[in-house]
């Protein structure tokens, strides 16, 4: 082997060690009663266990802030498609200008960090509409528009790599009507790049914690944070599930995403 | 009249979108300068205080920790790029390290908070694991919780980051560019120099600001870090500011999310005029 | 000073697959040599192993009588044009040009001097201040034509570059690159898998298949007396027919019984194949001998000339023939009487 080729095997074992080991260490963390001051060649396998797991899950102050989760993820991934894909669609057919505007925009709350929006939210809100503060969902516009960066632009490759105009055409020529063309004709060959923007609006809400945090709301990430104290092992554990799930969210994303390309 | 009517009604299409923008992003964008810039009973005006003393240390570290992590990560990145690309006759290196980076780069927050805590804290496996060969890191006064601990967790998204930026373009470096460089008698070096440094300095520059932009606005893994009590900007914002609790400082917390914003505007606008001179050709 | 470029015996393998199999090719000075062959049959390696990029496993290869191998790319003083985005694109015209004149530091007043003729020659004045973007394809070509030339090179190796533009500006810089390498006089390598613009533009056309080469020669030479069979198929159109050979020399369709000559062939024997050009068919006087009868079946007209396929009657053969429109004057269903000028056709085994 060239001695350049041996360098830059090293910087890729060198930082695959970095990846891996903080995950490895996390694992071992949660699933074996062993201290690291106790740990030695011949109990490096034993006592491996998935209880503090389980107790977690049936935990009820878990439960019910694994279900905010999930359901403010689900509610922001529906939010942003129904906020985006019509306008977006609409201002790809007729208007050039309008598609800049959105794209532009669409860049803003990348200017604008979670904290300083969180804020901002709460003090604007606070007198005109309490409930919005009060109600964990009033966290939902929120998060659409921390991940709206990445959505937007999965929606904007899947378009752009669309012949919007003939499918619609083609579609109208042959007597559907505009509801029609929308539902069996734009959506479907939007799929991908629809799956896509759902998942990373799954992983920003699943992760996201600023916004939670300061509007006090016990999302899943909060309920980690706070366990930690009492209960670590089990809360690192529902972390590892949390980084596993969002890796899996990523990949899936990145799956679809390059049927979009192709 | 019919027509131009239609073509009014055309862009009420796009009100749901605009509207929403306005009222979740920008009104409460303004919220924050109104509110920084309403004179309350302190002598010194919010936005002055906001940058004066402990507050002016915590900006400058959280912009410490941000060009210092971006830097870093800007470098490891890059080499990891150069290195798949370098490596591209082994298929499934190139998939495994663009796929695990777009996982890492997406990593953030409390699990990533709790990884570098088994890993390098106290207790943590690799502390143990280097000190079984001398490397005594507690020692030597690394703590996880400490600016250069901080950096190391940062690193765990940056790296990944940089290099999911960086492949494109290298991917989009033509392997005709260096042949003809090298048949017009350019070394290894004045390829480097002349043609592929130039030709990537867009996505170089690019990527280093999102990387600056990313840890600043971070929050997440410093908080469960540091048990809540840490300097950066983004905390301090909370002590003041969190829940529905008036600590009598609240113009204050405004200031200092206002100057967050000022920050990353500053920096968005000054790194798009530098990639704008660099890709003039592209235009 | 251009030298001549010169492949003696050179041998390449990649993995088990032979890129190029003891190939031989001589570029003298001022003449332009085309590699012609199909996808994969080593055309751009000889191009790669020339430059540098690749290292023959087997041969040598010269610039004048020096052997280049020991020299890296950078050393050998070669211009290179290959067939999309050599362009460096972030560059104007103008540095594009001055390129390789920055890398050896020749001083600006000389390079400024150079840039200018170069702009002169590919008639390029006055798009100095142009990024590659802004040019169309065939503009680009010419300054990596010009930007190759401008190192005033030892030989100059073209890759497909015509490969990539529209029918129309293909022509343009096909005359193009004829004339300045006329006029400089360089020894030219020129690599294509498009016949037509082999036989338009070179002194001499090699071709190529699986690494080897199959005939070297002057256009009308490989298109006339093509040497192989590969040569003849793949050089313009050829009837390819099924003969059974009788004697040396003597030969007939199989299935049908007229006998017509061909060139005598040592060791062939029985069923055989007979390649013959369509303009080497054509309708019977009253004085030829040795006629066959058959049906036109369809007539391309082609302004001045005309393309027919005949089916000959009583078998299922079918000739092409091609002749100047006057010649050719009867209608699809005619029945018609046609003779072959075999004294060119080449005759081979029936496996080949």
């Amino acid at each position: 082997m060239k001695p350049g080729r041996l360098a830059w095997w090293l910087v890729i074992w060198v930082v695959g060690l970095f990846y891996l080991i903080p995950m490895l260490s996390m694992t071992r963390f949660a699933f074996q009663r062993i201290p690291v001051i106790k740990l030695s060649f011949n109990n490096v396998f034993s006592k491996w266990t998935i209880e503090p797991l389980l107790t977690t899950f049936s935990d009820s102050g878990f439960r019910s802030s694994a279900m905010l989760s999930i359901w403010l993820a689900i509610a922001t991934a529906v939010l942003t498609l129904l906020l985006l894909v019509p306008t977006m669609t609409i201002a790809h057919l007729r208007s050039p200008r309008m598609r800049r505007v959105i794209e532009i925009s669409a860049v803003l709350p990348f200017v604008v960090p979670a904290i300083a929006l969180v804020v901002g939210f709460a003090g604007a809100f606070r007198d005109t509409i309490p409930q919005l503060i009060r109600s964990p969902f009033g966290m939902v516009p929120l998060y659409v528009i921390t991940a709206l960066p990445f959505t937007h632009r999965t929606l904007e490759n899947g378009l752009a790599s669309l012949d919007l105009r003939t499918l619609i055409d083609a579609s109208r020529s042959l007597g559907a009507s505009w509801i029609r063309t929308v539902l069996f004709v734009i959506v479907p060959n939007m799929r991908a790049s629809i799956a896509t923007a759902s998942f990373l609006a799954l992983t920003v809400v699943l992760g996201e914690f600023t916004i939670a945090s300061l509007l006090l709301k016990n999302t899943l990430p909060l309920y980690l944070a706070y366990a930690q104290g009492q209960n670590p092992q089990g809360s690192f554990a529902v972390g590892l599930v949390l980084v596993v799930l969002s890796a899996g969210f990523v990949t899936a994303a990145n799956r679809f995403g390059k049927r979009v390309v192709s | 009249m019919a027509g131009s009517f239609k073509s009014r009604a055309r862009h009420f299409i796009y009100l749901p979108y605009l509207i929403f923008l306005s009222v979740f992003l920008v009104w409460p964008g303004i919220y924050v300068f109104r509110a920084a810039f309403e004179k309350n009973s302190a002598e010194r005006h919010p936005m002055v205080e906001a940058v004066t003393g402990q507050y002016r240390a915590s900006f400058i570290y959280s912009l410490e920790l941000s060009a210092v992590s971006a830097a870093i990560g800007l470098f490891i990145g890059s080499l990891v790029a150069i290195a798949i690309v370098r490596l591209e006759n082994v298929r499934v290196l190139r998939s495994l390290v663009v796929g695990y980076s777009s996982v890492a780069a997406n990593m953030g927050g409390i699990p990533l908070a709790f990884a570098f805590l088994s890993a390098f804290g106290m207790q943590g496996l690799a502390t143990r694991l280097l000190r079984e060969i001398n490397i005594d890191l507690i020692g030597w006064g690394f703590r996880i919780t400490d600016f250069w601990g901080i950096v190391l967790v940062y690193l765990y998204f940056q790296i990944p980051l940089m290099t999911l930026i960086l492949v494109p373009a290298i991917d989009g470096l033509r392997r005709t560019w260096h042949e003809v460089a090298q048949s017009l008698g350019a070394t290894a070096n004045q390829y480097w120099r002349f043609v592929a440094l130039p030709i990537l300095t867009p996505a170089l520059l690019g990527g280093f600001l999102l990387l600056i932009a990313n840890a600043f606005a971070a929050y997440a893994t410093a908080f469960a870090l540091s048990s809540g009590g840490s300097r950066l900007v983004p905390v301090q914002i909370r002590f003041f500011l969190q829940g529905e609790t008036i600590t009598g400082k609240t113009n204050l917390g405004y200031a200092m999310a206002a100057w967050m914003v000022l920050l990353t505007l500053v920096l968005v606008i000054g790194f798009q005029t530098l990639v704008r001179r660099s890709e003039r050709w592209r235009q | 000073m251009s030298g001549n470029l010169s492949f003696n015996d050179v041998t390449k393998k990649f993995g088990t697959t032979i890129a190029l199999d003891s190939f031989s090719v001589h570029v003298n000075e001022g003449e332009l040599v085309t590699l012609l062959g199909p996808s994969g049959c080593g055309k751009s390696t000889a191009l790669r192993v020339a430059a540098g990029f690749e290292a023959p496993d087997i041969g040598d290869v010269r610039l004048g009588t020096n052997s280049v191998l020991g020299l890296p790319a950078n050393k050998r003083g070669l211009g290179i044009v290959f067939q999309n985005y050599s362009l460096f694109p972030h560059l104007t015209v103008l540095e594009n040009l001055e390129f390789g004149m920055r890398v050896r530091r020749v001083s600006k007043l000389r390079r400024s001097a150079r840039v200018a003729e170069l702009l002169d020659l590919v008639r390029l004045v006055g798009l100095a201040e142009r990024f590659p973007h802004q040019l169309s394809g065939g503009q680009q070509q010419r300054v990596a034509l010009a930007r190759a030339l401008a190192v005033e090179p030892q030989a100059l190796l073209l890759d497909e570059p015509l490969s990539a533009l529209d029918a129309t500006v293909r022509l343009e810089v096909r005359e193009e690159i004829r004339r300045i390498q006329r006029d400089s006089g360089i020894a030219t390598l020129f690599v294509t898998h498009d016949q037509e613009e082999a036989m338009a533009i070179s002194d001499q056309v090699c071709v190529m298949n699986s690494g080897k080469v199959e005939q070297v020669g002057a256009p009308k030479t490989i298109y006339r007396f093509p040497s192989t069979p590969f040569v003849a198929r793949f050089v313009g159109r050829v009837n390819d027919l099924e003969v059974e050979i009788l004697k040396p020399g003597v030969a007939r369709l199989v299935g049908h019984a007229q006998e017509f000559t061909v060139p005598a062939t040592s060791g062939i024997r029985g069923v055989a194949r007979v390649l013959l050009r369509p303009e080497d068919v054509r309708i019977a006087s009253q004085d030829d001998t040795g006629t066959l009868k058959g049906i036109v079946k369809t007539l391309h007209f082609g302004g001045a000339t005309t393309a027919a396929e005949i089916s000959v009657l009583g078998t299922d053969h079918v000739v092409r023939m091609s002749d100047s429109t006057r010649a050719i004057n009867c209608e699809v269903g005619d029945n018609i009487e046609f003779v072959f000028d075999t004294e060119r056709c080449l005759v081979t085994a029936a496996t080949h």
